[in-house]
């Protein structure tokens, strides 16, 4: 299948509308005196991240889009661009978000890549757009795929993409602190995702969700924002660095070093490339079970609520215990 | 969207807000006490137990000792960074010490102190 078909690039249409915004809360911060922080080198950081993800969409992007028509002209399939199949597209675009999503919390090679959108402490609409310069080097493109090969035209799977960012882009906000009942039900908000960029045990590896909520409380990963455990925003280990360089390839750095060190076998080297973030051969750190099995230990109390359901709410106060 | 317009809106962008945040003074770094460089260890590290917490004079790097070893927390914008003095280097610096972290995301922090702060710091950091 060779027809032509065009969609826009969502995301570069937005950028008005992205710097717009910025500016908005950035006053309503100040006029309100509440709703968000603002730091300078922070928030350049950030807008240079997303300056060089779009430069690096712009480098790599040809590639891409070369492996998916391949794709598209070896499938007997073509669903047409009427407007339900856009919607069909955008909706199993989501699904197909989620996963790679929680791919990028829980296999070190994705969390390399996605790791400095969660490396700010501050979480505001500029945090957004501290967006990932390596994503083409995890190969997580590949997850594309099925949707392609199904009879979803490339061109309307990467605008379907592009929406599902341009959505997340409010989302980043501490100005708004609950949406309607049915939309925190139904649709990622504002609530859900400061609780997945919190660093807090209770808070490590919920709320994947791009768009659509309902994947996570399907798959079981969804952790309600708690009014007695404030966000609090950042990496577990935070870094000390606004270079954006050092913030794009640190944990790339940090897989090599890791990986390379004499003395492992071929498994301890793979699992510090693959397995999940905090991973170590000698036990020298904590994983995010890890983390939340200690913060039990130090809080039994917290035992059964949201984001340690996992661990038996009926244990007597001395050591926690995984289900 | 034509290239040039997007590098323009980028670009623009960018220095514009960079510009509108320092002149509303949001480039202030953090100043840390006794009392807050504690509560940030314990934000940072929220295992560790704390024996005693040494801050610069200047307010933007605390020394924190704890059973498992000494460590440091520093204003980082805003914000604070810590960690343990495990794999660390230190060199003498005309403001005070500069301490090198063997991590590609946190290279190194300048402890500014004055000559009565260094002594002092020079000694816990190498009690022996």
């Amino acid at each position: 299948m060779t027809d032509q078909v065009t969609f826009p690039d969502a995301v570069q249409w937005a950028i008005p509308f992205f710097i717009a915004a910025i500016l908005a809360e950035f006053i309503w911060i100040a006029v309100k005196g509440k709703g968000g922080r603002y730091e300078t080198r922070d928030s350049v950081t950030s807008l240079i991240m997303g300056a060089g993800n779009i430069a690096s969409d712009l480098m790599v992007g040809f590639l891409i889009w070369a492996g998916f028509m391949w794709l598209w002209q070896i499938t007997p399939l073509n669903l047409g661009t009427s407007i339900p199949v856009i919607i069909l597209c955008f909706v199993l675009d989501d699904l197909r978000y989620y996963w790679v999503h929680r791919f990028g919390h829980r296999i070190r090679w994705v969390w390399a890549s996605h790791v400095n959108h969660h490396s700010s402490q501050h979480y505001n609409l500029t945090t957004a757009l501290r967006q990932t310069w390596t994503y083409s080097f995890t190969f997580m493109m590949v997850v594309r795929s099925p949707l392609i090969l199904l009879g979803f035209h490339p061109a309307m799977v990467l605008f379907c993409g592009g929406v599902n960012l341009v959505y997340q882009f409010w989302i980043h906000t501490e100005a708004i602190k609950k949406m309607p009942r049915w939309f925190e039900a139904v649709m990622n908000t504002p609530s859900h995702h400061r609780a997945h960029h919190g660093r807090n045990a209770r808070y490590l590896d919920c709320n994947y969700a791009g768009t659509f909520i309902i994947w996570d409380k399907l798959f079981g990963t969804f952790v309600p924002e708690q009014e007695d455990d404030k966000v609090d925003y950042g990496l577990v280990h935070n870094i000390g660095t606004f270079n954006p360089l050092r913030v794009a390839f640190h944990e790339w750095v940090g897989i090599w070093r890791d990986a390379t060190q004499p003395g492992l076998t071929v498994r301890q080297r793979l699992a510090y490339c693959f397995a999940p973030p905090g991973y170590s051969h000698d036990g020298s750190r904590d994983n995010s079970e890890q983390i939340k099995a200690k913060h039990i230990a130090r809080h039994p109390e917290d035992r059964g609520s949201p984001g340690f359901e996992q661990f038996e709410t009926d244990m007597p106060n001395s050591q926690a215990k995984r289900v | 969207m034509p290239l040039e317009l997007l590098l323009v809106l980028v670009v623009g962008g960018i220095a514009g807000i960079t510009l509108m945040m320092h002149l509303a003074g949001k480039s202030r770094v953090r100043t840390l006490t006794p009392e807050s460089a504690r509560s940030e260890w314990l934000r940072h590290v929220p295992d560790d137990d704390i024996i005693d917490v040494t801050v610069a004079h200047d307010g933007h790097s605390a020394l924190i000792r704890t059973p498992a070893g000494n460590g440091l927390v520093w204003s980082f914008g805003a914000d604070t960074v810590a960690r343990h003095l495990l794999d660390f280097d230190w060199m003498d610096h005309p403001d005070g010490l500069e301490v090198f972290f063997h991590e590609f995301g946190t290279p190194k922090v300048l402890v500014r102190l004055d000559e009565f702060e260094r002594q002092h710091w020079q000694h816990l950091l190498e009690p022996a």
